[in-house]
C-alpha cells in the first residue's frame, strides 16, 4: 500500500487541515484552573493543550536555590500519559522535556521582575495535557497567563508562536504532522517586538530566518491581542463583583 | 491600549475603573511616582501587573488580583512551623519568603514574665514541632526582608480543635479585629474563626468569652497541647458549614467579614432541610447572589 | 476573528471554531506502523466558507480566494445537456485514459476526497490527475469538499472508509445542486460503483456509468473514446476456466512475513534473456508461477522456496515470441513449458507471495498478428480481443479487446495493463492510442520517447512566457545596465569554443594566457543559463522535471526552449553572451595557485569543431588564438596525467556516430565509432578542473544542500564473474581495491596481437561499476562524496547547465556562495534538493538509455540495407548459443546452436568440433530479421566465423 505522506499545502493553497498559511489554530484562554496554586492557566492551540500552575514567590524548596538579589525561577515539564506527544518521552529525565523547561525558564527570566523578589524562588509546573504540535509556544503562553493570575510583576506579556517553511511559503502555527516535516521556529516576543526566544532545529538561510522573525513577531502580537482581552475580561468582572460587595456591605450597615 | 486613559486614572467609569494589564503605560513619570507593581520605561510609568490602579496622591501602583501576601508590621498571620531551629522557628506564612519566629517572641508555660533559661532551648521541639500551626503577629522585619513573628498575647499561640482554609490574601482586609466569634446555635458553643491576613483562615470550635479574652490567667497545659478536646458532632458539622461558606464565598471573590459569613450561615440555616450535609455547587451560587446581589453566572 | 494588517501577506487571524463545528473537529485513524504497533492519531481539521465554486459569474464565491470561472455554460456533447461530470475515485484509478482523452471543454468537478485517495493509491496516477487539473485549456474545478462546512462528512458508525468516501462525494452532487442558480447545467455523478449509483439515485442525484457515458456521447466524440474505457459494466469477476496463478496473500499475513524475515520485498527484475525468469533481490523465480503476475518494476514480495527445491539460474536463452506463438487468446490453452533440465550451481530460488505496488505505465506494443481472427483481417470493426507485444522483451503480452484491430495491425501502438486476474495467464489492458506505423520514423521515435519516459510535450505558453521579451534579439545591454552589476567585462579575452561539428548549443568555452608574473591564467566559461531560468517558475519547474537534454540520433528533446538553448545562452562566436567564468592561475606544472568564479561578459572569438582546433593547434599560425589553444593543450595533458596518477579509470563505453544522408531521410548511411583527438581530452580535462573546483567552493559553502556527484565504489562482488573469466580464459588477474590498482590491471590486460582486446575488457570493467549520481552533499557522509571513476574526493556538474537541470542548481549555489544573489530558499531546503536530484538522475538514467535505444534504432535500419560481416568478440556462453559484441556497431547479439557442449565452469561450448570461448573473436553476419507476428524488426546475428552457420 502506498503510505503517501501528508501534502503540507494543497493547491487549494490549504493546509491539511483546512487552515490557510496566516491562519492560526482555534485558541482557548482560561485562567485559575488550579486552586492550589497561587496562579494557573490552561491554554489550548487546535489540539494541543498546556496547563501551567505557578507557585511562588516563595521560600525555594531547596537552599541552594536562593539567590540573594533576586528571585529563582523553576520550571517543570511533565506530559500526561494520553497526551500523545510523539515527540517526546514522558520520563522525568527526558531531555526534549528538559529543553523545553529550560527554553521556558531563559524565555521568563528577563521578563519577570525578579529583582522584586529576592531569595524567593518561582516554580512553574507545566502539565502538557494533548499534544498536536507547539507544544512549546503553547506552555510559554500558558505560563504568561499563570503568571499574570498569579500577581507576580512582568515587563510586559510574552506569548510565543511556532512557524515553518514550506518551500517558500511560510506557514504559521503548525500541528504535529506539519512540525514534523518543516523546519520549524519557535518564537517568543514581548508586543515591543522585542524576541525573548528563537528556536530552531534546522538549518534556514539567513534571510528566509529574519523573514520568519518579522512574521512569528506579528503573529505574537495577535496572540497578545486575545490574551490581553481575556485578562482583561476576568479583571473587569472580578473587580467590579468585589468593588459591588464592599460598597453593597457600606450602605447594608 | 487604553492610553487615552492616561488623564482619568483610576477615576473612569466603574466598569474599567482604571484596570491595567502588564506592559500597560499608566502615566507619565514626570508627573507621577511610580508605586508596587509598576516600573518606569521611557518616562513612562508601566504597568507590570493585571490589576486595579490605586493612587495616593502623586503615588502611583498597581494592586494585584491576586498575590502571595506582603506581610506588614502589626498584621495578623497563621503559619506552620517548618523548621526547628537554634533559639528559632522557621515559619511558612504564605509569604514569599518563611517567617522566623525567635524563642524569645513567645510565651512559655509558668508565667507570662518569666525567663528563659537554657534548658528551653533543648525542648523547643516540645513547645512546638514542625506541622504544627499557629497564630502571630508580624513584628518586624529581618535584614534580607524575612519577618519576624511574635505570639506574646494570650490570644495567639498554637492552634487547635479546628480546621484550616487557604483564600486569596487580597479577600481579607485589614478590620479592627480578626478574632470573631459566631455564637449558638451554630454548634453547641458557637465557632471561632481567624481571618489572617496572608490568607489563611482557622475554623475552630467555639469558646468561652473569657478564654479568648485571656481574662483567668495564662492556661499552661493548654497552650502547647497538641491534643484536641472533644468535639461534639454537632460542633464538628458548625465548623465544617462555616469552612463551606467560607470557601465558597472565596471562590467568587467575594471579600470575608464576620458579618457575611454570619448572615451566610443564617442564610443557609433558613434554606436548608435539617438531614442534608454540605453545600451544593447551585445553592452556593444562589446564597452568593442573595447575600451580595453579585450576579454569578460563572465561577470567576 | 481578529486581524492586523500586514503589506506583504494575508492578515494574520485566528481561526475560532463555533460550537456547531466540534463535530468536525477532528479526524481520528489507526496506523500500523513497521514493526506492527498499532498507533492512534488524532489530527485537527477546520471547516470553511471561503472554498470557492468555480461556477461562472458565481456571485456567493466571486470574492473568495482561489476563485476561477472554470465551470462555464453550455458545452454539448451529449444529448441532455449541458451538464458537470463529478467522479469519483474509482474513475481517477481505472479510466484515466478516458479522463485524458475528453473533450477538454467537457467540464468536470472533482471532489478533493477523490484527490486524496488517488494519492493515496496511486503516485503515478495522482501525478496525471494534476496534470489534468492544471491544464489551463481544460475545464477542470477542484472542489475541497471536506474543507468546505456544506460537504464536510465525519465518520458514522461502521461505516467504512469507502462508504464514507462514497457519501462525501454525493454530498458534493448535493451542494451544487443547491448552491448554483436554478437552471443551472445538470450535475451528473460519474461511477462504476453500482451501489453508490443506487445510493445516488435513492437520493434523487444524477448518476451514470463510465460506459453508458461515453455510449451516450454525440458520435465524433464517442467514437474516439469508446475503445480507452475500461472494464465495461461494473466489472464482473471473471471466474471462468482454470485457475493460472496463485492469489496473493492478504496484506496483513505480507506484512507479517516480511516482519518475521519469512518473506523478502523488492523490485522484479526480469531477465533478459529468459521471459521465464526473473529475480527479486537477489532471488531467483523460475517459471511463470513463481514470478506469479509479477511485472517489471513492481514492488513484491516473494516467499524463498526450501533449499531441496533451489535451481540454478537458467543457461538456455528463451525467446517469448518463439515460445508462445501458439497460444490462443480467447481460450487458456495451457503451452507446455519446458521444464528445462538444470545444470549449474542452485541459487535463492523463491515464489511471489504479494505486490505490493505495481509499477504499470502505457507501454509501446505491437499487435500480435497471430491472435487476430481470420476474418477479422477484412476489416472487420466488431470487438475482438487480441494480444499485444511489448516493445521491451521484459513485458509479458497483454490481451485486450478493440474495435480497431485491423487498422492497428502495422502500428505502433500504447497499451496500459488495467488488471491480471489469477485465472488469465496474461494480463489484460487496454489501448490508448496509436503512434504511427512501425518503422515510421515519427512512430518509432515517439515510442522512443515514450518507452523511456521522455517528457517531450513543445513547452507550453506559460513557459514560453518566461523568456526575454525582445526574443531572439535580445542582447548584453550596454555596461551600466542593472545586467552588469557586479560582472566581469571579459569581452576583450581571446576565447573560443571547442565543440563536436554542428554543436547549437555551446555551453563552454575557454582561454588561457600567461601572466606577467610566469604563471599561467586559464579560463572556462559557462552560459549563464541562472541568469535566464529563474527559480521556481513555470520554466524552472518544467526544466526540473525534464531533468536533461536527450540526444537521440536525429532529434534533440531540450530541457530549455531552444530560444535559450541555442541562441541566447549559446556561447556562440562573435557576439557578447553572459557567463559564468571559472579563472585559475596555475603554475607551469598545472597545478592550482589560485581559483576564482566570477559572473562575467565575454565575446567569443572562435567556435571550433575538436577537428578544426586540432588542426590549428597543429598548424602553422602563431596568432593569440592559436596560441591559446596550444598553451590550454599543455595544461590539459598535465593536467590529465596527474589524474591518472591519482588513480581515474579510463573506461570504455562504444560510442557510435550515425551519418544520416539529410535530416528528411531516416536512412542511416553509414555508422562509425566516434574519433577522439587530442582536442576531445583538452576540453575534458578543463571541464573536469572546473566542476572539480566548483564542487568544492558550493560544498564549503552549503555543507548540507550542495548539489554534488558521485561515483560509488562498486562493490568487489561485482567484479568477480569478470576476475573469474579473466583469470580462466587469459590467466590475467584484475585487481580491483582500489581504482588507482583497478586503472593499472586494466592497463596491463593487453593482448598484443589483439590491440581490441583491451578495450573489450574496458567495456565489460564498465559493466561492473555502479551509475553515478547527484546527491545533495547532506545526505551522505563526507567520505562518501568521491567519485571512483575519476579518483577525485569531491565532484559536481557545472559545465552544461544548458542541458543538464543539475548544473543549473550548482550554477544558482556558485552564485550565492560568491555572493552575487541570494540563495533562493528551495536550494537550500534539503528535501527539495532530494526530491530534485532524484527525478534528475532517473531522467539521466533514462535518457542515457533512449540515446541507445535509438542509436541501435538506426543501426538497424542502416543494417536493414544490407547485411554486414564484422569481427565480434564472445562476452558470454550459454548452453545453447554465445552472446557477442560487435564494436564496429556497437551492437550485443544473440547467436544460438543446435548442437553443442557447454563447459560453464570454463567460459567455453564445442560447435561442431570447433571451440569457442569468451574473449574469442569471431566473425558474424549481422542483419535484420523482422518478426512476423509482431512487425519487429529484430537484430540477427549469425556465426560465419569459425563455424559458418549460413551453410
Amino acid at each position: 500500500m502506498a503510505s503517501s505522506r501528508l501534502e503540507i499545502l494543497n493547491d487549494g493553497g490549504l493546509r491539511h487541515d483546512a487552515r490557510r498559511p496566516y491562519e492560526l489554530r482555534s485558541l482557548s484562554l482560561e485562567l485559575s484552573t488550579h486552586p492550589n496554586a497561587d496562579g494557573s492557566s490552561t491554554v489550548s492551540q487546535g489540539l494541543t493543550t498546556v496547563s501551567a500552575s505557578v507557585f511562588g514567590p516563595r521560600e525555594p524548596k531547596q537552599r541552594a536555590g536562593s539567590v540573594h538579589d533576586k528571585a529563582s525561577v523553576v520550571v517543570e515539564v511533565g506530559v500526561a500519559p494520553w497526551a500523545g506527544a510523539r515527540e517526546v518521552r514522558r520520563t522525568r529525565g527526558d531531555k526534549r522535556l528538559l529543553e523545553i523547561a529550560a527554553a521556558i525558564r531563559q524565555t521568563f527570566e528577563p521578563v519577570i521582575m525578579t529583582h522584586l523578589y529576592p531569595r524567593s524562588e518561582i516554580a512553574v509546573h507545566i502539565q502538557v495535557i494533548s499534544a498536536d504540535g507547539g507544544i512549546l509556544p503553547t506552555a510559554i503562553n500558558a505560563t504568561t497567563l499563570a503568571l499574570v493570575d498569579a500577581g507576580i510583576s512582568l515587563i510586559d506579556y510574552v506569548t510565543s508562536l511556532s512557524l515553518g517553511l514550506h518551500l517558500t511559503q511560510p506557514l504559521l502555527d503548525l500541528s504535529a504532522p506539519e512540525e514534523a516535516d518543516l523546519p520549524t521556529l519557535v518564537v517568543a516576543a514581548l508586543p515591543s517586538g522585542k524576541v525573548t526566544l528563537a528556536q530552531m532545529e534546522t538549518r534556514l538561510h539567513v534571510d528566509r530566518f529574519e523573514e520568519m522573525l518579522t512574521l512569528g513577531v506579528e503573529g505574537c502580537g495577535v496572540l497578545k491581542t486575545e490574551m490581553d482581552r481575556v485578562v482583561k475580561d476576568r479583571t473587569t468582572r472580578v473587580v467590579e463583583r468585589m468593588d459591588k460587595v464592599i460598597q453593597g456591605r457600606i450602605t447594608g450597615d | 491600549m487604553d492610553i487615552d486613559q492616561q488623564g482619568d486614572l483610576g477615576e473612569g467609569s466603574s466598569t474599567n475603573r482604571g484596570i491595567v494589564s502588564p506592559g500597560e503605560i499608566i502615566t507619565s513619570s514626570k508627573e507621577y511616582m511610580r508605586g508596587h507593581g509598576t516600573y518606569v520605561d521611557e518616562e513612562q510609568v508601566v504597568s507590570s501587573l493585571s490589576g486595579t490602579i490605586e493612587r495616593v496622591n502623586k503615588l502611583v501602583s498597581v494592586k494585584a488580583l491576586k498575590q502571595r501576601y506582603t506581610p506588614e508590621v502589626g498584621d495578623l498571620v497563621i503559619g506552620r512551623i517548618v523548621e526547628v531551629g537554634s533559639m528559632r522557628w522557621r515559619v511558612d506564612a504564605n509569604a514569599r519568603q518563611d517567617a522566623v519566629l525567635m524563642l524569645s517572641s513567645v510565651n512559655l508555660p509558668g508565667g507570662v514574665q518569666r525567663r528563659k533559661i537554657e534548658s528551653d532551648a533543648l525542648k523547643m521541639r516540645e513547645f512546638l514541632a514542625e506541622g504544627d500551626l499557629l497564630v502571630a503577629e508580624v513584628q518586624a522585619f529581618f535584614g534580607d526582608g524575612a519577618m519576624s513573628l511574635h505570639t506574646r498575647s494570650l490570644k495567639y499561640g498554637k492552634l487547635r480543635n479546628g480546621q484550616l482554609l487557604s483564600v486569596s490574601p487580597r479577600l481579607i482586609r485589614r478590620l479592627k479585629s480578626h478574632f470573631h466569634h459566631i455564637p449558638p446555635p451554630c454548634g453547641p458553643s458557637g465557632v471561632d474563626i481567624i481571618l489572617g491576613l496572608n490568607g489563611l483562615i482557622w475554623v475552630s470550635v467555639g469558646t468561652s468569652v473569657e478564654s479568648r479574652e485571656g481574662g483567668e490567667g495564662f492556661d499552661a497545659e493548654g497552650v502547647y497541647s497538641n491534643k484536641n478536646d472533644d468535639i461534639t458532632p454537632e460542633g464538628r458539622q458548625a465548623i465544617s458549614s462555616i469552612a463551606s461558606i467560607i470557601k465558597i464565598l472565596a471562590m467568587y471573590n467575594i471579600p470575608l467579614s464576620d458579618i457575611l459569613i454570619s448572615s451566610a450561615y443564617e442564610w443557609l440555616s433558613s434554606q436548608r432541610e435539617d438531614d442534608e450535609d454540605g453545600i451544593s455547587a447551585e445553592m452556593g451560587k444562589r446564597m452568593v447572589e442573595d447575600l451580595t446581589g453579585v450576579q454569578v453566572t460563572a465561577a470567576a | 476573528m481578529m486581524t492586523t494588517a500586514g503589506p506583504s501577506h494575508p492578515p494574520i487571524t485566528i481561526l475560532k471554531r463555533t460550537r456547531a463545528d466540534l463535530g468536525l473537529a477532528q479526524n481520528k485513524f489507526l496506523k500500523k506502523t513497521a514493526k506492527g504497533k498499532v498507533l492512534s492519531f488524532l489530527r485537527e481539521r477546520y471547516v470553511r466558507d471561503d472554498i470557492p465554486c468555480g461556477f461562472e459569474g458565481c456571485d456567493q464565491c466571486r470574492d473568495l480566494p482561489g476563485y476561477k470561472p472554470v465551470l462555464q455554460k453550455g458545452y454539448r456533447h451529449t444529448k441532455i445537456d449541458p451538464h458537470y461530470l463529478v467522479i469519483d475515485t474509482n474513475i481517477v484509478l481505472h479510466q484515466m485514459d478516458l479522463l485524458e482523452a475528453f473533450p477538454p471543454d467537457l467540464a468536470l468537478i472533482i471532489p478533493s476526497t477523490t484527490i486524496r485517495e488517488t494519492r493515496h493509491r496511486s503516485l503515478p496516477l495522482y501525478n496525471r490527475l494534476q496534470q489534468l487539473v492544471q491544464d489551463d485549456e481544460r475545464k477542470v474545478w477542484i472542489w475541497w469538499n471536506e474543507e468546505r462546512r456544506e460537504t464536510a462528512t465525519h465518520a458514522e458508525e461502521n461505516e467504512g472508509p469507502n462508504d464514507r468516501n462514497d457519501r462525501a462525494i454525493r454530498l458534493t452532487c448535493h451542494f451544487y445542486n443547491q448552491h448554483l442558480p436554478i437552471g443551472h447545467p445538470l450535475i451528473v455523478l460519474l461511477t462504476d460503483d453500482r451501489r453508490n449509483r443506487e445510493l445516488a439515485e435513492a437520493e434523487g442525484l444524477v448518476c451514470c456509468n463510465t460506459k453508458t457515458y461515453v455510449d451516450g456521447l454525440v458520435p465524433e466524440v464517442r467514437q474516439d473514446l469508446v475503445d480507452l474505457v475500461v472494464g465495461g459494466v461494473d466489472a464482473e469477476v471473471v471466474t471462468r476456466g482454470r485457475r493460472v496463478y496463485e492469489e496473493y496473500l492478504s496484506q496483513d499475513v505480507l506484512n507479517a512475513g516480511i516482519k518475521t524475515g519469512r518473506f523478502v520485498q523488492g523490485y522484479f527484475n526480469a531477465s533478459q534473456y529468459n521471459y521465464l525468469e526473473g529475480t527479486v533481490s537477489g532471488i531467483l523465480l523460475a517459471g511463470r508461477q513463481a514470478m506469479n503476475r509479477s511485472v517489471q518494476g513492481d514492488l513484491v514480495v516473494v516467499e524463498l522456496l526450501p533449499k531441496a527445491e533451489w535451481r540454478a539460474p537458467g543457461q538456455d536463452v528463451v525467446d517469448a515470441d518463439v515460445d508462445q506463438r501458439n497460444d490462443d487468446v480467447e481460450n487458456e490453452v495451457e503451452a507446455k513449458e519446458k521444464i528445462q533440465e538444470n545444470v549449474g550451481r542452485p541459487v535463492p530460488t523463491g515464489k511471489v507471495v504479494g505486490v505490493v505496488k505495481r509499477n504499470w505505465r502505457a507501454y509501446v506494443c505491437h499487435l500480435d498478428r497471430s491472435s487476430l481472427l481470420p476474418e477479422a483481417q477484412l476489416a472487420s470493426l466488431s470487438q475482438q480481443t487480441v494480444f499485444a507485444t511489448p516493445l521491451s522483451v521484459t513485458l509479458p503480452r497483454i490481451r485486450l479487446r478493440t474495435r480497431q484491430a485491423p487498422t492497428l495491425v502495422d502500428q505502433k501502438i500504447l497499451v496500459t495493463i488495467d488488471s491480471w486476474s489469477p485465472f488469465s495467464r496474461y494480463p489484460d489492458g487496454h489501448f490508448v492510442r496509436a503512434l504511427g506505423k512501425v518503422e515510421s520514423k515519427e512512430a518509432e521515435q515517439e515510442s522512443l520517447l515514450l518507452e523511456y519516459e521522455v517528457p517531450y510535450r513543445p513547452f507550453g505558453k506559460a513557459i514560453l512566457n518566461c523568456l526575454p521579451v525582445e526574443g531572439d534579439s535580445w542582447k548584453v545591454p550596454p555596461k551600466g545596465d542593472l545586467v552588469w552589476r557586479d560582472r566581469e567585462d571579459l569581452r576583450d579575452l581571446i576565447v573560443c569554443s571547442i565543440d563536436p561539428p554542428g554543436c547549437q548549443d555551446i555551453d563552454d568555452a575557454l582561454h588561457a594566457r600567461e601572466l606577467p608574473n610566469g604563471n599561467i591564467e586559464a579560463g572556462v566559461h559557462i552560459a549563464d543559463v541562472s541568469h535566464f531560468v529563474l527559480p521556481n517558475n513555470p520554466m524552472d519547474s518544467e526544466a526540473a522535471s525534464r531533468g536533461t537534454t536527450v540526444y537521440l540520433v536525429d532529434k534533440r528533446i531540450d530541457m530549455l526552449p531552444a530560444l535559450l538553448g541555442t541562441n541566447l545562452c549559446s556561447l556562440r562566436p562573435f557576439v557578447e553572451r553572459l557567463a559564468f567564468s571559472v579563472i585559475w592561475e596555475m603554475n607551469d606544472d598545472a597545478e592550482i595557485v589560485n581559483v576564482r568564479f566570477v559572473k562575467s561578459v565575454i565575446a567569443s572569438k572562435e567556435a571550433f569543431t575538436y577537428e578544426a582546433a586540432q588542426n590549428r593547434k597543429d598548424g602553422p599560425l602563431k596568432d593569440p588564438l592559436t596560441q591559446s589553444i596550444r598553451l590550454l593543450n599543455t595544461l590539459a595533458i598535465k593536467l590529465k596525467a596527474a589524474r591518472m596518477r591519482a588513480g581515474a579509470l579510463s573506461l570504455s563505453s562504444p560510442e557510435l556516430k550515425i551519418h544520416l544522408a539529410s535530416s528528411e531521410s531516416a536512412e542511416p548511411i553509414d555508422v562509425e565509432q566516434k574519433q577522439l583527438r587530442e582536442t576531445n581530452s583538452l576540453v575534458e580535462e578543463f571541464m573536469l578542473l572546473a566542476n572539480i573546483s566548483v564542487a568544492a567552493k558550493i560544498q564549503e559553502t552549503f555543507p548540507a544542500t550542495a548539489v554534488l556527484r558521485r561515483h560509488g565504489e562498486p562493490p568487489k562482488t561485482n567484479f568477480e564473474a569478470l576476475q573469474d573469466i579473466l583469470h580462466k580464459r587469459r590467466g590475467m588477474t584484475l585487481d580491483v581495491s582500489s581504482s588507482k590498482a583497478l586503472a593499472e590491471s586494466l592497463d596491463a590486460c593487453v593482448d598484443p596481437q589483439r590491440p581490441e582486446f583491451n578495450t573489450l575488457v574496458r567495456i565489460m570493467a564498465t559493466r561492473c561499476m555502479l551509475a553515478a549520481e547527484y546527491f545533495g552533499s547532506g545526505s551522505v557522509s563526507k567520505e562518501a562524496y568521491r567519485h571512483y571513476g575519476l579518483a577525485t574526493p569531491i565532484y559536481t556538474h557545472f559545465t552544461s547547465p544548458i542541458r543538464r537541470y543539475a548544473d543549473v542548481l550548482v550554477h544558482r549555489q556558485l552564485a550565492a556562495a560568491i555572493n552575487y544573489t541570494p540563495l533562493h530558499p528551495s536550494l537550500q531546503s534539503k528535501s527539495h534538493i532530494e526530491k530534485t536530484l532524484n527525478v534528475v538522475n532517473k531522467r539521466h538514467r533514462l535518457a542515457q538509455m533512449a540515446g541507445r535505444a535509438s542509436v541501435e534504432f538506426y543501426v538497424g535500419l542502416a543494417l536493414k540495407g544490407a547485411a554486414r560481416r564484422e569481427d565480434a568478440f564472445v562476452i558470454r556462453t550459454f548452453r545453447n548459443g554465445l552472446a557477442v559484441f560487435v564494436s564496429a556497431l556497437g551492437l550485443e547479439g544473440l547467436i544460438m546452436f543446435k548442437d553443442i557442449e557447454y563447459d560453464a565452469e570454463n567460459y567455453i561450448i564445442t560447435v561442431g568440433g570447433v571451440t569457442i570461448g569468451v574473449f574469442d573473436r569471431v566473425r558474424v553476419e549481422v542483419g535484420v530479421e523482422k518478426d512476423k507476428n509482431t512487425q519487429r524488426g529484430k537484430v540477427k546475428m549469425v556465426m560465419i566465423e569459425p563455424v559458418n552457420q549460413t551453410l
